[in-house]
């Protein structure tokens, strides 16, 4: 038996230790000369228990309030998550990719050109691994959205552990995790197999190892992987990196601080390093003829033509950031708020020094969503939903602090006291009642509308319809390109996606005649919008004739069919 | 097909092996409360233990007053310090008994007569006129703080420790590119990985500041006189026999040394230790551990420097093929796996540099922490020199101490100062890192 020279520091496992007055500094009984450095270490030793300590795992009342959250959220998410929303392009991209990945096709059934980094969709292939194996037409967006409620369960079950590390109380912590899980903007955009969700649910692991209790060096290494292989997952999360930072500086002690923070960047800079490191294995790192080549694909990121001032009422980003407040106002108002108000009472609040980290995660996104010019995807403001709830529910936790204990005395009269619980009564009566009938609105619709109809009808067109698939040439839409090679469409020059026809030199080359060589049109919303800069599709479309229609007006689907110059249909 | 399967498990456990000793060599900044309980504890002033300090001395009249004049100002109420002189060293022999003169309470010489001499023979020749009832050992040149002593019996009280190893810390970071991570090598080894051993149970003592019970000393056989690593051996085998060992590290009371004066001393003395703990390995003692995974840390640490050895020469090859060879992304990958665990390794020794200044209130500048990361690859070929040296002599059956060979000529020949200065270094660096 062996051991390190044991130290006051055993109470540490057992919890709260809320003792705040460190150890005495007055001489002791005159041992045989401690030095005054001694005694002062003997002081940092205790000084190291004095901040509370939550343990999720072992407490009870956390676990209910988060299982019972849990199951709301996942009732919320996951009922009717195939039908709404619309199946977006993007989606299809990514679970078509993953569906390569599966097949052994490496990383695209097209080339891959360094669009994003792989890490996204090998993780939705290895989600989608099992329930593929054992009914492989399962594999089609409506379907495969059940896999992103795992996604976004890890996510809902992370913030409320980030919020509790983060001290702030049980019912804050729960309000965190209920705006995050259940505002309906969340609601649909969670639905969707977007990258951006699964980066998420990785930045959050980050910012939890980071705030770690323990202050364990190998948990803030972690972070740093995890904060990693969310940036590989979706690129856009680098810009949140230096929030996590934050937030491992302000939780890490001064005597270990400095190897913790180090091994964090260097773990992060190592697994991001990978990416490059492929592209170099793959002698696709540096522009060159005939490859593609990562260069390439971060300088196309980078030049994509921006969408104008958010603010700008005719601009793109307008039209994104109207989309946002269509399906909720309150939590980007609200959280945008609560960073505002956190940042500025820094210097007073105890949460707002706590939370200071993800609200310099809101203020980055905001800032650079604000920027002049440049692009905003819709799906950009999913990486800000855990910060943006965790900001409204800690100013909540401020504010109702600041109405209950501030300048309050132990005598204080029974009047002022009620009058302080009826300000927080009126004020929780009033966000309910702005908030609860147009959160009921926006989940109702998720909970019932179907939205795709039209694409399942067109869908089961196209294979029951059509008479001989595998020799058939379609141009279709990346939501709708499984559902036809699980119809026995051949991937990639049978079932094409559409803007392959005009972008991709594999795709184009069998392709001399042009839109003579194709011999239909799947035309849903995306095709239509994207046909005005693609030549062949556009071409397309102009000489075909519908010959199916699903839905009405700009949301419908037509299955278009290709004529020869004499107008006849081929 | 054949040759990816065999690359990557070349790599695998490459990685592994890296990635457990960064993993230990990191154990005490693991978490606040970690790095807390590696200090010594504040003596309480209880009663004392009465120490025996022993002083082995070989040709080191020069620095040897002093050190007894040090420890003399212990602030500790009762010791006795066992100055071990060699019968032909009428030098150092001399200045012991000015000392013992001058304080015969407390200063007593005792005079080695082995024919060929060696520390564990000179140690083991005190230990039967050892009064006190903890043995600690000191070397000769060695700064000893004044408050040390009462920290240790503090230690021995307040634990229940059979033995309590003490710091030890080469200062002279600013000598040479080797003395810079040599340095290094005894901060983490003592700062972090020792507190490791002692909380598993399995421990490798070092040369000096260690103290162990009198009675636990001698019913143990003292030192094993043949051993060139005596003091890993005898930590090997009182933990392994179950003995309770402490560690204790603080920057104001460590032990504080210097480096070896040149590369091939230094060179000389890691290939006695990488011998050294080869006999440790080959006596077999740490087999009496209870549990598997301590056995398995014992054997792990006790081949280290062989591993080390390897390690230095195939991670380089394993990125040249990833590189260079047309195997797959994926194995190509893994082939990267111990390089980055090495570098990690490399970011985290550039932060110990930076503690270590901060520790010690020495200026480290950007050109120490570019002669770390450059001299990173020259060390590891001067360790995987060591390594081989060590297995080449074991094998030849050459298994004296290096230095004794020196003693022989210098009888003889000439130029015998110079010879003496160097060799004495020798002895003295007996601290494993």
């Amino acid at each position: 038996m062996t051991s390190t020279l044991p130290v006051e520091a055993t109470e540490t496992a057992t919890g709260r230790t809320t003792e705040t007055a460190p150890a005495q500094l007055s001489p002791a009984p005159s041992p045989p000369g401690p030095v005054a450095g001694t005694a002062q270490r003997r002081l940092d030793k205790r000084q190291l228990l004095i901040r509370p300590v939550v343990r999720f795992r072992t407490s009870r009342a956390d676990l209910l309030l988060c299982a019972a959250l849990l199951l709301v959220i996942m009732t919320v998410q996951g009922w009717n998550i195939q039908h709404y929303p619309t199946l977006s392009d993007d989606e299809g991209t990514y679970l078509a990719q993953a569906w390569a990945v599966q097949q052994g096709e490496g990383l695209a059934h097209y080339t891959y050109w360094y669009d994003h980094p792989p890490l996204g969709w090998l993780q939705i292939a290895a989600l989608t691994w099992l329930p593929s194996l054992i009914a492989p037409e399962s594999m089609t967006v409506g379907t495969m959205r059940f896999a992103m409620l795992l996604v976004s369960a890890a996510s809902a079950v992370l913030l409320y552990v980030l919020a509790r590390r983060l001290w702030l109380p049980r019912w804050a912590a729960g309000l965190a995790m209920a705006l995050f899980g259940l505002s309906p903007l969340s609601v649909v955009l969670q639905r969707e197999i977007f990258l951006d969700n699964i980066a998420v649910m990785w930045m959050l692991l980050a910012f939890c190892l980071a705030a770690s209790p323990n202050r364990h060096l190998w948990h803030h290494f972690a972070a740093g992987l995890a904060a990693a292989v969310g940036v590989l997952t979706k690129e856009t999360m680098l810009i949140v990196l230096p929030a996590v930072l934050v937030t491992m500086w302000r939780h890490g002690h001064a005597d270990t601080r400095k190897f913790a923070v180090t091994g964090a960047i260097t773990a992060c800079a190592l697994i991001g390093l990978s990416y490059p490191l492929f592209a170099l294995l793959k002698g696709e790192l540096l522009p060159g003829d005939g490859h593609v080549s990562l260069w390439d694909g971060v300088t196309y990121q980078m030049s994509r033509p921006g969408s104008g001032f958010l603010l700008d009422p005719g601009s793109g980003s307008h039209g994104v950031f109207q989309s946002w407040l269509y399906y909720d106002r309150v939590l980007l108002f609200g959280g945008v708020a609560g960073a505002l108000l956190l940042l500025l009472t820094v210097r007073w609040s105890v949460t707002a020094r706590a939370l200071a980290g993800p609200a310099l995660a809101v203020a980055i996104l905001t800032a650079v969503a604000l920027r002049p010019s440049g692009y905003l995807p819709a799906m950009y403001v999913i990486q800000g939903l855990p910060f943006l709830a965790l900001m409204l529910a800690g100013g909540a936790a401020s504010v109702t602090h600041a109405l209950l204990r501030r300048g309050r005395r132990p005598d204080e009269r029974r009047g002022l006291t009620a009058v302080r619980w009826t300000a927080l009564a009126v004020l929780v009566a009033a966000s309910v009642a702005y908030v609860a009938p147009r959160w009921y609105d926006g989940n109702r619709t998720a909970l019932t509308a179907d939205a795709n109809a039209p694409y399942r009808a067109a869908v089961s067109w196209m294979a029951t319809e059509v008479p001989d698939p595998a020799g058939t040439r379609v141009l279709v839409d990346d939501a709708m390109w499984l559902d036809l090679v699980h119809a026995g469409y051949r991937p990639g020059l049978g079932a094409i996606w559409f803007y392959k026809a005009d972008l991709d030199p594999a795709v184009t080359k069998t392709m001399p005649g042009g839109w003579r060589d194709i011999d239909y049109v799947v035309a849903s919303p995306t095709v239509r919008r994207d046909a005005a800069d693609l030549p062949r599709v556009r071409d397309a479309l102009t000489h075909s004739t519908a010959v199916a229609v699903f839905g009405d007006g700009e949301d419908r689907v037509e299955i278009r069919r290709t004529t020869d110059a004499t107008g006849d249909e081929r | 097909m054949v040759t990816s399967v065999f690359i990557a498990a070349v790599s695998l456990a490459l990685f592994w092996m890296a990635a457990f000793t960064l993993w230990w060599q990191m154990h005490a900044w693991r978490t606040p409360e970690t790095l807390a309980a590696t200090r010594f504890d504040r003596p309480d002033g209880g009663p004392a233990r009465s120490f025996s300090l022993l002083l082995p001395a070989r040709h080191e009249q020069a620095v040897l007053e002093h050190t007894i004049e040090r420890l003399l100002e212990s602030s500790h109420s009762r010791f006795e310090i066992i100055v071990i002189v060699g019968h032909d060293d009428p030098e150092t022999a001399e200045v012991a008994e000015r000392a013992a003169a001058r304080d015969p309470a407390r200063v007593r010489v005792v005079v080695d007569t082995h024919l060929s001499k060696n520390k564990p023979k000179a140690l083991n020749t005190a230990l039967p006129h050892c009064n006190g009832e903890v043995v600690g050992v000191f070397d000769a040149e060695d700064q000893v703080h004044p408050e040390l002593l009462t920290h240790v019996d503090h230690a021995f009280r307040s634990t229940g420790a059979d033995v309590v190893q003490g710091g030890v810390q080469l200062i002279n970071f600013h000598s040479s590119w080797y003395s810079l991570r040599n340095c290094l090598e005894y901060f983490f080894w003592f700062r972090s990985r020792l507190h490791l051993h002692a909380q598993k149970g399995f421990i490798p003592l070092g040369g000096n500041t260690v103290f162990v019970r009198t009675d636990v000393l001698r019913d143990a056989g003292g030192w094993d006189p043949d051993c060139l690593a005596e003091d890993c051996d005898l930590g090997v085998r009182l933990s392994s026999s179950g003995k309770k060992v402490v560690v204790a590290y603080d920057s104001d009371m460590v032990t504080r040394e210097e480096t070896p004066g040149s590369l091939m001393s230094l060179l000389k003395q890691r290939t006695r230790w990488n011998q050294g703990f080869l006999q440790v390995y080959r006596k077999n003692d740490w087999r009496q551990l209870p549990t598997p995974g301590q056995r398995l840390l014992a054997r792990y640490t006790l081949m280290t420097p062989f591993f080390q050895a390897i390690t230095g020469v195939v991670i380089p090859l394993n990125v040249a093929i990833a590189l260079f060879l047309d195997v797959p992304v994926g194995i190509a990958f893994i082939t990267f796996l111990p390089a980055v665990t090495a570098l990690v390794t490399f970011v985290f020794e550039l932060v110990g540099l930076h503690d270590f200044g901060r520790q010690y209130g020495l200026k480290v500048r950007l050109t120490h922490y570019l002669k770390l990361v450059v001299g990173g690859p020259f060390y590891q070929v001067l360790l995987a020199g060591a390594a081989v040296r060590a297995v080449w002599r074991e094998q030849r059956g050459r298994r004296d101490w290096e230095l004794t060979s020196h003693v022989g000529a210098h009888l003889t020949g000439d130029s015998r100062d110079n010879r003496d200065s160097r060799d004495s270094r020798d002895t003295r660096e007996d601290v494993h890192a």
